[in-house]
């Protein structure tokens, strides 16, 4: 804690405890619609604030970019985010934290998944509004939540299993290849493979089970994998799914049909963001929901001690088959998002780069966490979008922040903790004695 | 026959270079039961030292200060440069390894790997993106030995790696500092007890091994003298993937599949379209590690990746 | 046939044999202890029995069906169940995650209830969880549920492992050195512990102890081990007075205090 040097340190002190008890009576709820007005207001407001504030248009990413591509507009910025973002989110969530409060206990009073869509329908809106301002956005949304989802299915094997695996960039690559083919072929027309073979009509309403299909298809790679490591224990998994990573990559790009080097194009534009956030949540549940359980406690104990675990009657190897294919079937679903999001895949994506990426996220946020990986993933993917001006230094200074956070936290920021949604979506009535 | 010849002393050339940087890979686990991810870099790094080394020579000699034969200038290029380089790998070591001796060794996986970054990125932003040509320091000489073509080049690259391999071998068989490696690649816990400071230990091997890679990167500048600041990712990955099948830790496993996957990356684009190369020795690879899950000479063993 | 029979078991470590010619029947409800000086082989017995090693030669019953050869979460689920020697704990995990852990082989819910997280679910870890408690309270930690077991003192996490084995709802528990390491009032709570376990759940209990003490008071039967041989077998008063035990094993009393 830093108290603050010189001035009337009890005062300051004392207005830093008020205000951090005010907030920690805010409820999840009271912050939504914070951010969401704070949305509406840069909505309607942001084109003419910018503009009399000098920039040369609303800020896309919180202000990041301009900073650093035209230092001299810094004090504009920061002046334009306090004021559409900070100050109305700090005012509207304080404001509004006592009806949100109600509102949080009686949601509550009915069972947990109405109060959490409500919560995730305000998340959504606000979302939905914030990026409608620009494609770029959009985009850069899509990505992000995609890389939310690679990185919680890599943690279930990286961090809950503890194994090493670096084969997933070659699941996202099967599930978006998967994917693609399945669009293009009965969806679309194209120049690959030729007229569509279903009414075009058809494809939107197919999409969750193409995505379905494509998880599949990844996991059925992982079992290639996973057959051989599972009888072996040690790192030998990290090494296995290194070499099917290149034999992945290789044979894509020696395949004709599937585009060679050049790829696929033109899919589809199914991955709209509702349907990315919807394949996100349902990601992050599904996933939370298996680590939480017992059945999936398993991991940790096979993590922990393989042959205490097996003592204890839990079949080790089934355990960490699941898992594994799993997190496959996850990584196969994100990829078929990706190359819908993109409408472009080739070979190229799914390389070693991405695999330091996707690790980076999961070992950044912190092992053996939900919260880890949605930090992990939300701060590195805005990062490296915020830092895009700083062009090759971006790739030095990412690395060395994770460098840091790997000497000073070994297993990430937020590690070993439990994603507990109750508590998440529940009123904050009394900050001292948390119910 | 020649044709099998031919190849043969193409295959020799190039595992040369993946033996000496799966070397360096190996001696590392040996001693940390840790991979060094960064080596790769290490030995593109190594290249790029060599590359100014060799251009600083010629340049003096070209100028008249250096009167020295090209030979001699290539020779004390391989020296300098590996002995510049092993300070790379002492760097290496002391910022990405030694703060992370007690974490799980994942973590230390991905330091190495962030370095790897660091060292790509730096190069790219020092010398920027356009592809450094290596100085021509010997003029090529093709022999022809009935029908198999050898050049004096792939003579000297073969030699000078063997016997690269031949000091390392006297190296840790007959110094102390040699034999101190090898027993703490037998037991990691006791030796340090036994006064033998792991530290510098971890650094000594990190520094042969990043020499090794340098030299490595010199040999593979005079064979093709384009180079890039990418160049070490394949070839790092595919040398882990030879001293994975070598045996982790055995330095003679390393050696040995480095010079394997030499030739069975260049039988099988002799044979097969040159795309399906990876394809095809990656799939062998993955076959023979079924197989033989620890390598070739590589001991059972148990260690986990500890949380 | 005994609850436990073991016929003829053999095993080999490479070239040593740790074990030779081992012949058990362990009856239901019956304690029964095994002694014998360090390294006489009387944890690979337990590992053998479990699973963990298969033996080299022998054959292994278990309520009348062979279990030789058979992985050890089978045989763990079968009702064999044990506490090890050296703690194997999971050190990540809440007390409460380690006993609800080892019920994983009798949860119904399978893989649809834990994605989905159904309402069979919830029902059947609340049941678990309800369990779990009442055998912490049991062996007397229901206090520490919610911590993770590195913090805990060394009394507790041997606690833990006797709780977590008892959550399998074994027939036969092998207790491996229960009370290594614990201080004489401790040592007098885990025998207070082990016989209300014994009473409870009517177990048949097969321990391993160094402390002859707690051994002759507690077991009915009780076997001697010297590399791996059976040297003497009987009543606790038949052992203290048998010569080839005090020779093999008495006569070291120095060593064994020294552990
Ligand atoms: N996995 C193994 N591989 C090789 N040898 C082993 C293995 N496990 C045990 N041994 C050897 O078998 C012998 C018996 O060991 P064991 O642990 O069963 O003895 P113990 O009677 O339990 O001794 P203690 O009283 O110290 O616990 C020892 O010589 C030991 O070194
Ligand atoms: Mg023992």
């Amino acid at each position: 804690m830093n108290t603050d040097s010189g001035e009337t340190p009890a005062a300051s002190g004392s207005l830093k405890k008020r205000l951090r008890r005010d907030l920690a009576r805010v409820p999840l709820l009271a912050w939504l619609w914070g951010a969401m007005a704070a949305v509406v207001l840069e909505r309607f407001c942001g084109p003419q604030l910018a503009d009399l504030l000098g920039l040369p248009k609303v800020p896309v990413l919180f202000g990041f970019l301009i900073i650093l591509k035209q230092p001299l507009l810094i004090p504009s910025t920061v002046v334009f985010i306090t004021l559409i973002y900070g100050l109305p989110i700090l005012l509207v969530s304080r404001l509004l934290a006592r009806p949100a409060n109600r509102l949080a206990a009686f949601l509550l009073q009915g069972p947990l998944a109405v109060s959490v869509l409500i919560h995730l329908a305000f998340f959504y809106g606000t979302l939905h509004l914030w990026s409608d301002m620009s494609a770029y956005r959009v985009l850069t949304l899509k990505l992000t939540l995609i890389a939310v989802m690679l990185t919680l299915s890599l943690n279930v094997i990286n961090g809950y299993m503890g194994e090493f695996s670096c084969s997933h960039p070659a699941f996202m690559a099967l599930g978006a290849y998967a994917a693609s083919v399945m669009t293009l072929a009965f969806f679309a027309k194209d120049k690959q493979f030729g007229e569509a073979l279903l009414p075009t009509a058809l494809g939107p309403f197919m999409f969750p089970l193409v995505l379905v299909v494509a998880g599949a298809v990844a996991a059925i790679g992982a079992l290639v994998i996973a057959i051989p490591s599972f009888r072996t224990r040690g790192d030998y998994l990290a090494i296995i799914s290194l070499a099917f990573l290149f034999i992945v990559k290789s044979l894509i790009e020696n395949l004709e049909w599937l585009g060679g080097p050049r790829g696929l194009s033109s899919q589809p534009n199914y991955a709209s963001l509702p349907t990315v956030f919807a394949w996100a949540t349902a990601c992050i549940w599904i996933i939370n929901n298996f680590v939480r359980s017992t059945l999936g406690k398993a991991l940790n104990a096979v993590r922990d001690d393989e042959i205490a675990a097996d003592a204890m009657t839990v079949d080790t190897r089934r355990t960490k088959m699941v898992a594994f294919l799993f997190g496959a079937f996850w990584a196969g679903v994100a990829g078929g998002l990706f190359a819908h999001v993109l409408r472009y895949v080739n070979p190229g994506s799914f390389g070693l780069q991405n695999l330091a990426e996707v690790l980076a996220m999961v070992y950044f946020g912190g092992l053996n966490s939900v919260y880890g990986s949605i930090v992990g993933a939300v701060s590195l993917s805005l990062l490296g979008e915020a830092l895009r001006p700083l062009e090759l230094f971006k790739w030095i200074i990412i690395p060395l922040m994770l460098i840091l956070v790997m000497i000073f936290r070994p297993t990430g920021l937020i590690a070993f903790r439990e994603f507990d949604v109750r508590k998440l979506v529940q009123p904050k009535l009394n900050p001292d004695h948390e119910v | 026959m020649t044709f099998f010849l031919q190849n043969l002393v193409n295959a020799l050339q190039w595992g040369s270079f993946y033996a000496l940087i799966a070397l360096g890979y190996s001696m590392v686990y040996g001693i940390l039961m840790l991979f060094n991810f960064a080596h790769g870099d290490i030995f593109m790094v190594g290249a790029y030292i060599g590359f100014g080394v060799a251009t600083g020579l010629t340049a003096l000699a070209a100028m008249g200060m250096l009167a020295l034969p090209n030979w001699v200038i290539l020779v004390l290029t391989i020296l300098i440069s590996m002995f510049l380089t092993s300070f790379v790998g002492i760097l290496v070591e002391r910022l990405g390894y030694r703060p992370l001796r007690d974490a799980p060794r994942a973590s230390a996986a991905i330091t190495g790997l962030m370095i790897g970054i660091i060292l790509e990125t730096g190069n790219l932003a020092l010398l920027g993106a356009r592809r450094v040509s290596f100085p021509s320091l010997i003029d090529s000489v093709t022999y022809n030995f009935g029908g198999v073509y050898v050049t004096n080049k792939k003579i000297m690259i073969v030699a000078v790696s063997l016997a690269l391999m031949a000091a390392l071998h006297q190296f840790v068989s007959r110094t102390k500092w040699g034999m101190a490696m090898r027993a703490m690649a037998f037991d990691y816990v006791v030796v340090p007890l036994m006064g033998v400071p792991l530290n510098t230990i971890a650094a000594l091997t990190f520094a042969i091994g990043s020499a090794l890679a340098a030299a490595a990167g010199i040999l593979f500048g005079v064979a093709y003298p384009v180079l890039d600041p990418y160049m070490g990712i394949v070839f790092g990955w595919k040398a882990f993937v030879a001293a994975i099948l070598g045996g982790r830790g055995s330095i003679m496993g390393a050696t040995l599949a480095g010079f394997l996957l030499g030739f069975i990356e260049i039988f099988v684009a002799m044979i097969f379209p040159s795309t399906l190369r990876d394809l095809i020795a990656y799939s062998i690879i993955l076959l023979i590690l079924v197989f033989r899950p620890h390598g070739f000479f590589g001991e059972a063993y148990s260690a986990r990746l500890r949380l | 046939m005994a609850l436990l029979q073991v016929d003829h078991m053999t095993h080999f470590f490479g070239g040593l044999r740790a074990v030779h010619d081992y012949n058990l029947s362990l009856e239901a409800g019956q304690i029964r202890g095994l002694i014998g000086p360090n390294g006489a082989g009387k944890t690979t017995v337990f590992n053998l029995l479990t699973g963990i090693h298969t033996p080299t030669e022998g054959h292994i019953h278990l309520d009348g069906q062979e279990i030789t050869g058979k992985p050890p979460h089978r045989i763990a689920s079968l009702g064999l169940a044990r506490t090890f020697q050296n703690l194997c704990l999971w050190r990540h995990m809440t007390v409460l995650e380690h006993v609800k852990m080892a019920r994983y082989s009798r949860i119904s819910y399978g893989l649809i209830g834990a994605f989905f997280g159904t309402p069979k679910r919830h029902r059947e870890e609340a049941a678990i969880e309800a369990k779990a408690h009442t055998l912490l309270q049991l062996v007397g930690i229901d206090h520490l549920a919610d911590q993770v077991v590195v913090n805990l003192p060394y009394g507790a996490q041997r606690r833990v492992e006797l709780a977590r084995a008892l959550a399998i709802e074994p027939k036969v528990l092998f207790l491996d050195e229960p009370t290594a390491g614990m201080n004489p009032e401790e040592l007098v709570q885990m025998m207070e512990i082990i016989r209300r376990v014994h009473a409870e759940f009517d177990l048949a209990i097969y321990l391993i102890e160094h402390r002859l003490k707690m051994v002759m008071e507690l077991c009915e039967v009780i076997q001697t081990l010297v590399f791996g041989e059976v040297v003497a077998e009987g009543p606790p008063e038949e052992i203290q007075t048998n010569p080839v035990v005090i020779e093999a094993y008495l006569g070291k009393e120095g060593v064994e205090s020294s552990c």
